[in-house]
């Protein structure tokens, strides 16, 4: 019997190293595919028993903080200021995720990153742990003053600093409180965010950088830019003649101009005036497609912006306008699609761009053409208020030439001293602007109300840029834009410049 | 030297060896009982980051039963091999503080069942004083083992728990008496297997041209393995109808040494599982979770997804005891505390479970190769393929290697019959262990 009694070992021993291999598989060499799977909460579970960051905001207010709770999860998120930085911050949910600033900066906030873990160890002996405070770039006072002013209108407000890049505001409305579907205990939290999955209005995304509208008028800066940068265009020619509409090649539609009024002349004065015969006829027939989409892609369209926050939209601009079928002597080809060509210069057709790229627009005039990369964090803190990083500022576009910017931030800004933006003056700050009318329809006339903006001390470099888009406002004229969302970006322009 | 002499000479050395290897066992126990506690108080300080206020009473559990087994080893089997103890109180000890982690009212009930089963070891070394004891009655242990199965079916006491029909209620008492049919089973196979080994080694009888024994010789144990299997697909308890067949198969080739045997076993349980896939849902079941558990991972894969969940998030060193996810895993305490033992102790902790049972087997198998009984040898032999299997059926269950078959890891799991059961068995063991070394002192002292 002993020979069978050393096989039956043998065999006892081959099945007991299968399993040791199979453990070495399950536990070292595939245990990062296992924990990576999607069903598996594993990761989430630790990091909600786990403390977790605050998020502040530019002036040290807390916008987002971790609380203890009895129970399985022993953090709970709580937003203090309910909804007003809901669309940065996101929300922090054990059973719906994450969202925002919650999402990006999820490694810092949890301490996971080699930069505070390497703090961590430097501080061994002062039991501290690792997480990260993210200091905004949003200042809470503009922020408050954004949504204030935006009242209970649908629409966005995004302000940021030109020169940098950071977003000192960006409110969108309708929005929602973050503590609601942040908690973790009760059924509440996955009812109320269904519903507002669900709600045609979608108030959990960010109209600001996360939806996209026709941007009218204010889309005559970019037409503009690409006259200028094709030196097609400069302050004194091409003249445009003063009508009430222009009917582009291969259509009878007219495209008319606002309450039917007569408009025309040169760079400056159809800007102040708002023109869109003229600016129809600049991208139709001054320039033709090539210059208006080089100008359109190098102010960020057609890509999405890389700001530190979920799922940006991206604003678009069409690429294709058919074959050539025409050249006529003294202007651009025409193209089988010239006509919808013509629209696109006043910002329409097939045009649509989110607040933030038109905010982004006048910070590239309002920086000498240059675009930086927009962003909400300007800091990661260790508890100990220690700096172990900050958000390293870095150009996106290059919108246009310098010399162009200057033309054009001259220009922006003769549109407040003599023009549609003329509620924006501000004593004491050069002002620029641009508003915008988009039209939905004439019935009944709805429309989109813009005003994009730059504004800085006087003899100045500009150091503060804005988009107010309200949405679907009643009428159609072209004081619409000013009238609507001037007041709420002269708000907004104070609150950043006067602050106390 | 005259006869007397010769005896004395062979007492005097019995008596050294029975102090060296109980001296051994003692230190081995030690070790055991310090790895226990140092374990269970991690377990509660990563827990609730403060030592537990029952580590008295536990410390006192933890120590007193496995001394008093050793005190009982050195009254009634002296000379046993001195790896038993130790070994078991380890794996005893280590499923008791993941039990604890786990839940508290368990950890109690455990801790009685644990008590109870020491009490079985030690009364299982009294009465059973002569293995030979258990050959005599091979066939009342054969008709106790086939009773023990029966009876989760019979009407009145039998009980259905997790789809599973091994459940006997008297009482307020549940049991499985399917932990201890496997003893009585193994005892009676050895009896018989050692009555007719020679008859069944010698091929008399031609089917075509294969030589085989007479079918007359094998046709009981035919009877009772087939009864068993029979009741345990309708007992639904398909882990304990692979243990058994494993048993039988191992039994009868060590036995009589014939290759034939073994394959037929294979070919009679491969044709068996099949049927058995064929004509049970919940074979089916678990065939498809075992190919791919994600086909369902909500539901009848979740189990060994969480499973594997567990193991992954341990990786190398584990996340600690006390510091792991517990409770998510279906049975986390029984079947699958394998899975949390890996989480928290990692690869190095469950690798060392492994050698434990590794060790257990081997000492088992020295056992049996040492003793020139052929009854003893066999029982031993029996005994160890039913730990190893038993451990590994249920391992390899919960790390995908096997199909899962719902079965208890040996000494680790929580489950009263199940401890009782394994405590008795390694009564079993060393008792054969003592009678082997009593009779054959002089090599083993020369090692």
């Amino acid at each position: 019997m002993n020979r069978q009694i050393k096989i039956l070992g043998i065999v006892i021993m081959l099945c007991y190293l299968a399993a040791f291999l199979k453990l070495n598989q399950i536990q070292v060499l595939q245990a990062g595919a296992y924990n990576d799977r999607p069903e598996n909460t594993r990761a989430q579970l630790r990091d909600f028993n786990k403390p977790r960051g605050d998020i502040v905001t530019a002036e040290g207010e807390i916008a987002a903080t971790s609380e203890v709770v009895r129970s399985e999860l022993r953090y709970q998120r709580v937003y203090p200021d309910g909804e007003l930085f809901a669309h940065v911050t996101g929300y922090y949910s054990f059973r719906l995720g994450s969202t925002g600033v919650e999402r990006v900066y999820n490694a810092e906030l949890t301490g996971r990153t080699p930069s505070l873990q390497l703090h961590e160890l430097s501080g061994f002996f002062a039991d501290q742990s690792s997480e990260g405070d993210v200091v905004l770039t949003l200042r809470g006072q503009v922020q408050r003053a954004a949504r204030d002013a935006l009242g209970g209108n649908n629409g966005s407000v995004v302000a940021l600093d030109p020169r940098t890049g950071d977003v000192i505001a960006m409110y969108s409305n309708p929005t929602y409180d973050p503590n609601v579907i942040s908690a973790n205990q009760g059924e509440e939290a996955v009812d109320v965010k269904t519903l507002l999955d669900a709600a045609p209005s979608k108030p959990l995304l960010s109209r600001a950088y996360q939806e996209r509208y026709f941007p009218g008028s204010t889309f005559k800066i970019v037409t503009a830019t690409a006259g200028l940068t094709s030196n097609k265009v400069t302050e004194t020619t091409p003249d445009y003649p003063v009508v009430q509409s222009y009917t582009p090649p291969l259509t009878t539609r007219p495209i008319k101009n606002f309450d039917g009024n007569l408009c025309g002349g040169t760079l400056f004065v159809i800007l102040q005036k708002s023109c869109n015969s003229s600016f129809a006829q600049m991208a139709a027939e001054t320039l033709g497609p090539d210059p208006m989409i080089a100008a359109a892609e190098a102010a960020g369209f057609n890509d999405a912006p890389p700001i530190d926050l979920t799922r940006p939209a991206t604003s678009v601009y069409p690429t294709n306008f058919g074959a050539v079928v025409s050249t006529p002597e003294g202007a651009a080809p025409v193209y089988e699609d010239t006509p919808a060509l013509a629209q696109t210069g006043i910002g329409q057709n097939d045009v649509a761009a989110t607040p933030l790229q038109m905010a982004l627009v006048a910070a590239g005039v309002a920086n000498k053409g240059r675009i930086m990369v927009p962003h909400v964090m300007s800091e990661i803190r260790a508890r100990d208020g220690a700096v172990v990083g900050s958000y390293a500022d870095s150009p996106w576009r290059d919108s246009m030439s310098p010399e162009n910017a200057e033309i054009l931030r001259r220009g922006m800004i003769s549109v407040v001293t003599d023009g549609t933006a003329s509620i924006l003056a501000l004593p004491g700050f050069d002002v620029g602007g641009k508003t915008g009318t988009a039209q939905l329809g004439l019935d009944p006339p709805q429309s989109h109300a813009w005003i994009i903006a730059f504004a800085g001390p006087t003899g100045q470099a500009p150091t503060i840029a804005v988009a107010v888009m309200v949405q679907g406002v009643d009428g159609a004229s072209g004081s619409t834009g000013g009238r609507v969302a001037g007041p709420i970006a002269k708000q907004v322009l104070e609150a950043a410049l006067m602050p106390g | 030297m005259t006869i007397t002499e010769s005896a004395t000479h062979q007492q005097v050395v019995v008596k050294a060896l029975g102090r060296r290897r109980r001296t051994t066992e003692l230190g081995l126990l030690i070790l055991a009982v310090l790895v226990i506690c140092g374990t269970y108080a991690l377990a509660s300080l990563g827990k609730s980051a403060s030592l537990p206020a029952d580590i008295v009473p536990f410390l006192g559990v933890i120590v007193a039963l496995p001394i008093l087994a050793h005190l009982a080893n050195r009254k009634f089997a002296p000379t046993s091999d001195p790896l038993f103890l130790p070994l078991a109180a380890l794996l005893n000890g280590l499923g008791y503080v993941f039990i604890a982690r786990l839940d508290g009212d368990l950890a109690g009930l455990q801790a009685l069942w644990t008590a109870v089963g020491i009490f079985g070891y030690i009364a299982t070394l009294i009465v059973v004083r002569d293995v030979r004891f258990l050959q005599r009655y091979r066939y009342t242990f054969g008709l106790i083992g086939v009773l023990l199965l029966i009876m989760p079916l019979l009407p009145g006491i039998g009980r259905s728990i997790n789809g599973s029909r091994i459940w006997v209620s008297l009482g307020p008492i549940g049991f499985q008496p399917g932990e201890l049919a496997k003893i009585a089973l193994a005892i009676f196979f050895a009896g018989y297997l050692v009555d007719r080994r020679e008859l069944l080694g010698v091929a008399t009888f031609r089917i075509g041209r294969i030589n085989t024994p007479d079918p007359k010789y094998f046709a009981p144990i035919l009877v009772a393995v087939g009864f068993s299997l029979i009741v345990m697909v309708f007992e639904k308890d398909l882990g304990s109808a692979l243990l058994f067949f494993v048993l039988f198969i191992v039994m009868l080739w060590v036995a009589t040494g014939r290759g034939s045997y073994l394959a037929v076993g294979v070919v009679l349980f491969s044709a068996s599982s099949y049927a058995a896939w064929r004509m049970f849902s919940h074979v089916q079941t678990r065939v498809t979770i075992w190919i791919n558990p994600w086909s369902d991972p909500s539901g009848k894969g979740f189990q060994v997804i969480q499973g594997a969940y567990a193991l992954a998030w341990g990786g190398t060193t584990g996340t600690g005891p006390g510091l792991g996810i517990a409770g998510r895993i279906p049975a986390d305490e029984s079947d699958f505390i394998f899975a949390v033992i890996g989480e928290e102790l990692g690869l190095l902790g469950v690798t060392a479970v492994l050698c434990a049972f590794l060790l257990l087997a081997g000492s088992g198998l020295r056992v049996a190769q040492r003793s020139s009984d052929p009854f003893s040898s066999l029982l031993a032999v029996g005994l160890t393929t039913l730990i190893a299997f038993q451990a590994f059926i249920i391992i390899a269950g919960v790390i995908r290697l096997l199909p899962l078959t719902g079965v208890t890891l040996p000494f680790v799991s929580y489950g009263g019959s199940s401890l009782v059961a394994n405590y008795i068995l390694l009564a079993l063991l060393i008792r054969i262990s003592d009678q082997t070394a009593r009779k054959i002192p002089e090599p083993l002292v020369a090692r």
